[in-house]
């Protein structure tokens, strides 16, 4: 366990001026992002990531963090004012936010969502950082036979639980798995899918990979989109006396915000199932146990509570399995491993050995994060109110642009920019026929993680199965992949059953 | 006639020594590159960031550390190789990706394609091994890896690959050889067990106070520095000099101004105690200064060793 001058210093990195201002940037930009419909988390990190090559390691993962964070909160804004949710987690705040911004109750709509947002993130933060180190500490003492049991678990859940269907999960992730073996093999040295470029010597770049299918992507599925849809206009803010939160009115919406809070970090530490699950499982649980669930649809605040709260709390959760045990569990974490790569960091367990001091002082950023969210969320709602009716062609061409600045910041020159066209072809197809983007991305980050281990543990154990009888741990993921992989298979086969009748 | 020839030479070499001189005092003229062959947070890179300051204030134009990981170094070297950066571009590495490298994977360039600036530390890699084994020194472990086919190595480069598979071969060593990258990588399975024994950059040294990590013999040219009980390989009777030279490179076709301006502040820095303080303190490895004839001299002779060894083994194994 790290010394209390770890913590004390950690405390004063975050609190320091530049800290503060990094911090506020992020959530900021994650803020407008968060409300810009057109605009999701995903794609802002993707490009805010070369803006961070000449900031500090520290500055860097917590202006993406704030980044982040901001993005949950501040997709309350347009769910509410314009009915479309900036980011689809929030789709479920539509449902009361939207009704009672159009009773005239706008502002109280926002300062709702807005403090259901920074509880729900505030305390999942704290749960994460109570969680995370001891977490960190017992996968210390894995080894290979462990990390790469638990990696394969990981990726079946992931293509299990975040898309449709088990079958197109999986090719999701195998296709990850074959971008991530690209470039020389770890052991004899031989060259794997490099095609003769001597650009994919080290794997396939992560950044024109992330850029190009997240994000250049998304533009074009915008642009598909807004061809058809032109856009509509947002609510005002009036100056509606009676338009105000009051205390009463927001004691009431407590225990509906904890328990939110709690589903969403619940949600968010499994991998693989993110946001939008989370919103909507808190949504319909607040529904179910409300005395009276006909006022849910039609403008009730515990409906945006609920949604808000679970939304933000999933985003620091998620974070859990990726300090805790290195495995990116959402696209957003995926992104945050790329960008600790990119500043010289493996995120994990050996962070807490390692380099204590970082990872406390993230920590605290993220705590910092969340006050922050509150002060612009609260301060600036009138400012934000206005930026929901930015329209697609202004935002789409100056993303685009971003997208292509960013590779060349790097320095991958037309290579990159081959990659990222190629990616974004890909990234665009894959959005269309709905096959998972978290499990690719997740299996294409830890692929070099998982063969290395998997390599190590079949030649110490020369080939041999049996030594998992003394790996209990190993023994115990191999068992438990098995079962998720026969639940899966089971249910997709019953879902078959079903659907076909139907087609006919 | 002879009168005006010489007039011609003498104009001829004035304006050279005046372009080159002018050069020289633009020299460098703006930010340079420190290419770096291992990722962030390893020893070199640890190490590379310090000297990258220390030069950058002698030289009055910051030097950015960029990583080039991969293929031992070699992903570095052979940018570094077609770079025409003019020195401004420079890898700062150790001297294996350019002895051993080549030997072992198909690289566009040799021992003899760059041109050394200075070497300014000497490596201190070593075969080291966990706390809890039932062996501390070389013969102890060699009894054992004899009595127990299957005992666990784990390597990091093609070179230590070939070390061990010559010792294997030698003392008739039935051993799996497992691949990590990295000292962050070797180290949690040396630490937990799970190998019994691996070949160390430099991580051990860190571990030299704990006791964690001992060092069953020396990589190095002599013995450790932090570890003077473990021999060299020449002490323990295989005719092997693998000593490592952390070295400055820069393309052959540098001018050599722009190269002795570099050298001039690279003898500096051996002497900055920040410089001092990272290497010996942190890193625990010697600081010296080599000039680059001596390196190149060096290292040339350790190529004509491996190979000799290659050819005793009948070709690499991969």
């Amino acid at each position: 366990m790290p010394e209390f001058s770890v913590f004390y210093s950690a405390f004063a990195t975050a609190l320091s001026w530049e800290s503060i201002t990094v911090i506020l940037g992020g959530v900021l930009l994650g803020y407008i992002v968060g409300v810009i419909p057109g605009l999701n988390r995903a794609v802002a990190i993707a490009i805010a990531i070369p803006l961070t090559f000449y900031m500090s390691p520290y500055a860097a993962i917590s202006f993406l963090i704030g980044l982040s964070k901001g993005t949950a909160a501040g997709s309350a804004v347009s769910a509410i004012l314009l009915n479309t949710p900036g980011e689809s987690s929030s789709a479920a705040t539509c449902l009361d936010g939207y009704p009672m911004a159009r009773d005239g109750r706008p502002r109280t709509a926002l300062k709702i969502g807005l403090l259901a947002s920074v509880i729900g993130d505030l305390l999942a933060t704290l749960l994460l950082i109570a969680v995370a180190i001891p977490f960190a500490s017992v996968a210390l003492k894995f080894g290979p036979y462990e990390l790469a049991a638990i990696l394969i678990f990981a990726l079946v859940f992931i293509a299990g639980m975040a898309g449709g269907s088990f079958l197109k999960g999986m090719a999701a992730g195998g296709l990850g798995i074959v971008l991530g073996t690209v470039g020389m093999d770890p052991e004899t040295g031989a060259m794997r899918l490099t095609f003769g470029y001597m650009e994919l010597m080290e794997g396939v770049p992560i950044l024109p990979l992330v850029i190009g299918t997240l994000a250049l992507s998304e533009m074009f599925v915008q642009l598909d989109e807004y061809r058809r849809n032109k856009g509509q206009s947002a609510i005002n803010l009036t100056e509606n006396q009676n338009d105000d939160l009051k205390w009463s009115e927001f004691k009431t919406t407590l225990p509906t915000i904890f328990k939110g809070t709690a589903i969403g970090a619940f949600v968010g530490a499994l991998p693989g199932l993110g946001p939008s699950v989370g919103s909507f499982m808190s949504y319909g649980a607040a529904k179910r146990s409300a005395k009276n669930p006909d006022t849910f649809g039609k403008g009730d605040p515990r409906g945006i509570a609920a949604s808000e709260s679970a939304d933000n709390a999933v985003i620091p959760a998620s974070y859990i399995p990726l300090f805790g045990l290195g495995i990116p569990g959402s696209v957003s974490a995926a992104l945050l491993v790329g960008a600790f790569m990119i500043h010289g960091i493996t995120v994990g367990p050996l962070m807490l050995r390692e380099q204590p001091e970082m990872l406390f002082s993230l920590f605290s950023g993220m705590i910092v994060a969340s006050l922050l969210m509150l002060a612009i969320g609260w301060y600036g709602l009138r400012i934000f109110a206005k930026i929901t009716n930015i329209p697609s062609h202004i935002v789409i061409p100056i993303v685009i642009f971003l997208c292509l600045a960013g590779i060349q910041v790097q320095g991958y020159g037309t290579f990159g920019l081959l990659v990222v066209f190629g990616f974004s072809i890909l990234g665009f197809f894959l959005k269309k026929f709905d096959y998972s983007f978290v499990t690719f991305l997740v299996a294409f980050i830890v692929t070099p993680m998982l063969e290395l281990n998997l390599r190590q543990s079949i030649i110490l154990s020369g080939s041999d199965v049996g030594i998992l009888l003394d790996r209990p741990i190993a023994a115990f993921f191999v068992v438990l992949t098995i079962i998720l992989l026969v639940r899966f298979a089971w249910t997709g086969i019953q879902q078959r059953k079903k659907s076909l009748p139907n087609a006919d | 006639m002879k009168l005006q020839s010489l007039l011609k030479t003498a104009l001829i070499t004035g304006a050279l020594a005046v372009s080159s001189s002018v050069l020289a005092d633009n020299f460098p003229s703006k930010p340079l590159s420190m290419v770096i062959g291992w990722g962030a947070g390893g020893s070199t890179d640890i190490q590379g960031r310090v000297l990258a300051n220390v030069m950058s204030e002698h030289l009055g134009q910051p030097v950015n550390v960029i990583n080039r990981p991969g293929a031992g170094g070699a992903v570095a070297l052979q940018q570094l190789v077609n770079s025409r950066d003019q020195g401004h571009t420079f890898v700062f590495g150790t001297s294996m990706s350019v002895t051993f490298g080549p030997l072992a994977t198909p690289t566009n360039f040799d021992v003899d394609s760059f041109t050394y600036v200075a070497g300014v530390t000497l490596g201190q890699s070593a075969i080291v091994t966990g706390a809890d084994k039932p062996y501390s020194n070389w013969a102890e472990f060699l009894e054992y890896a004899k009595a127990n086919p299957g005992t666990s190595y784990a390597s990091q480069l093609p070179f230590d690959r070939l070390l061990i598979d010559y010792i294997a071969k030698k003392e008739g060593l039935d051993l799996r050889i497992v691949p990590t990258s990295g000292g962050a990588g070797m180290a949690p399975l040396i630490l937990s067990g799970d190998v019994d024994f691996a070949y160390s950059g430099g991580t051990h040294s860190g571990y030299a106070k704990t006791g964690e990590m001992p060092v069953l013999a020396s990589l190095a040219d002599d013995r450790l520095v932090a570890f003077p009980d473990a021999p060299t390989l020449r002490e323990l009777g295989y005719e092997i000099d693998p000593g490592e030279i952390r070295v400055v490179m820069v393309p052959k076709n540098t001018p050599e101004n722009q190269v002795e301006r570099l050298a001039e502040v690279l003898k500096l820095a051996t002497q900055d105690p920040r410089f001092i303080e990272i290497t010996e303190e942190r890193i625990l490895m010697p600081v010296v200064y080599m000039d680059g004839d001596e390196v190149h001299e060096n290292l040339s002779n350790q190529v004509e060793g491996f190979k000799a060894i290659i050819e005793e083994l009948g070709g690499l194994s991969s």
